[in-house]
């Protein structure tokens, strides 16, 4: 058909009784940003849990270049190209900012490269060089944020899912990994995003679903979502639309 | 009692309790890489010990190999043993929310190979006697049997071993990813029962140092695998889960404790002091004592 690199067909997802994702359907397209915007407990992060094999779907299918992968591991999926930065990025705290990007070219199919992606890395993200031997978790959270954006490129994937990259961070860090998100997608890597700061994930956005208590309620690309109205209202508030 | 109390004396005592506490701190480190991927307390551990002092038993007295030499077969065999426990045993266990399910199937495991055990080579202590088991070295008057220090030598070596492995390689970092915290491990690519099993294995492996130490020391019979298993315990919580100095510390401080409350008080009072010493520890210092603040969060 297209060139749809994931597509996500009537996914219902249900932790134990309670059902946290309805009848989702969406798709990504090769070398796009595909934003996912929402208010807490929409379903956005079960949604990426289920893409990534964390959570398994009661219904639907998600096909990544046209192959079902809903029947997959976490481990597998990631050595088939797509890779999960979790909420709270969840760096491995103990171990250093090296071992850490090691880990991150962990999959078979990722190691012969680590050298090159251990470069790109560092290139992307100059201030990893310098902490090198540092325990992942004495970094500030910007850096922890970018260490977990590193880590997760060290598996050289063609689909990047983000959950909350900005989340806590300064003015400053926002704009830095909204500015790497965008230089990644430059590098050919297509992302998922899912995101409060729903008007800089709008700006960088090329499509964009929102979804409301676990199903998705308006799609489009990020400028329409930018001017819808309703968006506006909801998510990015009076002070982004007066201007 | 007092009056016999010398410098000699207290250092001949701390000098027995380092020697003693080495075997519970390779069976403390084994304890901690266990529970460190699968987050149970391998109850087993010390019968493990035991069954692998028996083989060494076994070797000695049916082949004559020496029980040092024999390192070079108990140590693959309790690798593989380690793999394969978890293998046969735990994958499916593992994979569950509930760990208490994994927690009895180790209860199961020792009580299995306790009463095997007791069927092969009976209730009777065993012990393996050699030219070398009784000798020992008086340096400055103090005594340390050749065995003991032999056990010592093993249990540092292999506990760096063990440290080198964790630190160089990349299944060892692995490990030490998905002790701190599985599901990110398995979003790199890191396979759960991979790193499970070289838990039990590189686990299992020190159990089968420690069996060779044991053999070498003590005379042993099946039960006493489970009162192993308990010292090991009180280790880890004396040195910290998850640290392997920590663990082997740990077990060094249990030598010490027990080579001075048997002295002190009396032998039958040695294990209630430890006892006692693990229940304070806990409720005052549930970290360990060798942790540093620092990794309190």
């Amino acid at each position: 058909m297209e060139n749809h690199l994931l597509e996500v067909k009537g996914l219902d997802v249900l932790y134990g009784d309670v059902q946290a994702v309805w009848d989702v359907s969406l798709h990504v397209d090769e070398g796009t940003i595909v934003a996912l915007l929402g208010a807490n407990g929409a379903g956005k992060t079960t949604l990426l849990k289920t893409i990534s094999g964390i959570m398994h779907p009661k219904r639907g299918e998600i096909l990544f270049w046209g192959k079902p992968l809903s029947k997959l591991k976490p481990q597998e999926v990631v050595d088939i190209g797509i890779s999960h930065v979790p909420e709270g990025r969840r760096l491995f705290s103990k171990l250093t900012v090296l071992e850490n990007l090691k880990l991150g070219a962990y999959p078979p199919r990722t190691r012969p490269l680590f050298a090159q992606s251990l470069e790109r890395a560092y290139s992307l993200f100059p201030v990893l060089k310098a902490r090198n031997d540092q325990k992942a978790g004495s970094l500030s959270g910007g850096e922890q944020q970018m260490l977990a954006i590193a880590r997760a490129i060290m598996a050289c994937p063609n689909l990047l899912m983000l959950d909350e990259p900005s989340l806590g961070l300064s003015p400053l860090f926002v704009k830095a990994i909204f500015e790497l998100i965008y230089a990644l997608n430059h590098q050919k890597v297509t992302v998922l995003l899912v995101e409060q700061n729903v008007h800089q994930a709008l700006k960088i956005a090329h499509q964009a679903y929102v979804l409301k208590t676990g199903k998705i309620v308006m799609g489009g690309s990020g400028d329409e979502l930018l001017a819808d109205p309703e968006v506006q209202k909801a998510y990015i508030g009076e002070r982004w639309s007066k201007r | 009692m007092l009056e016999y109390l010398s410098f000699g004396l207290i250092i001949q005592l701390l000098v027995n309790g380092i020697l003693f506490g080495t075997m519970y701190g390779i069976a403390a480190i084994g304890l901690s890489l266990i529970f460190g991927t699968m987050r149970i307390i391998f109850l087993a551990q010390g019968t493990t010990i035991i069954f692998l002092a028996y083989i060494c038993y076994w070797l000695f007295t049916l082949f004559g190999v020496d029980p040092y030499l024999s390192l070079i077969l108990v140590v693959p065999i309790s690798l593989l043993l380690g793999a394969g426990f978890y293998h046969a045993l735990f994958k499916e266990a593992a994979a569950l929310e509930d760990k208490n399910i994994s927690l009895l199937i180790a209860v199961g495991l020792m009580f299995l190979v306790e009463n095997l055990m007791t069927v092969i080579w009976t209730a009777n202590p065993r012990s393996i006697l050699t030219t070398y088991t009784s000798l020992v070295f008086r340096p400055m008057g103090i005594n340390i049997p050749f065995t003991r220090l032999i056990a010592l030598l093993m249990a540092v070596l292999s506990a760096s071993g063990v440290l080198l492995f964790l630190k160089k390689t990349l299944i060892g970092m692995a490990v030490r990813a998905a002790s701190e915290d599985m599901v990110s491990a398995t979003l790199v690519g890191i396979s759960p029962h991979r790193v499970n099993a070289v838990a039990f294995a590189i686990g299992i492996g020190l159990a089968g140092i420690a069996g060779i130490g044991v053999a070498t020391i003590y005379p042993f019979d099946p039960v006493y695998g489970f009162i192993f298993a308990l010292k090991a315990l009180i280790s880890l919580a004396l040195g910290g889960i998850g640290n392997v100095y920590g663990a082997l510390l740990g077990g060094i401080l249990l030598g010490l404790i027990e080579s001075l409350a048997s002295f002190f008080l009396s032998g039958g009072w040695s294990d209630a002091i430890s006892y006692a010493v693990f229940l304070i520890v806990l409720m005052f210092r549930p970290e360990g004592l060798f942790v540093r603040a620092m990794l309190k969060t």
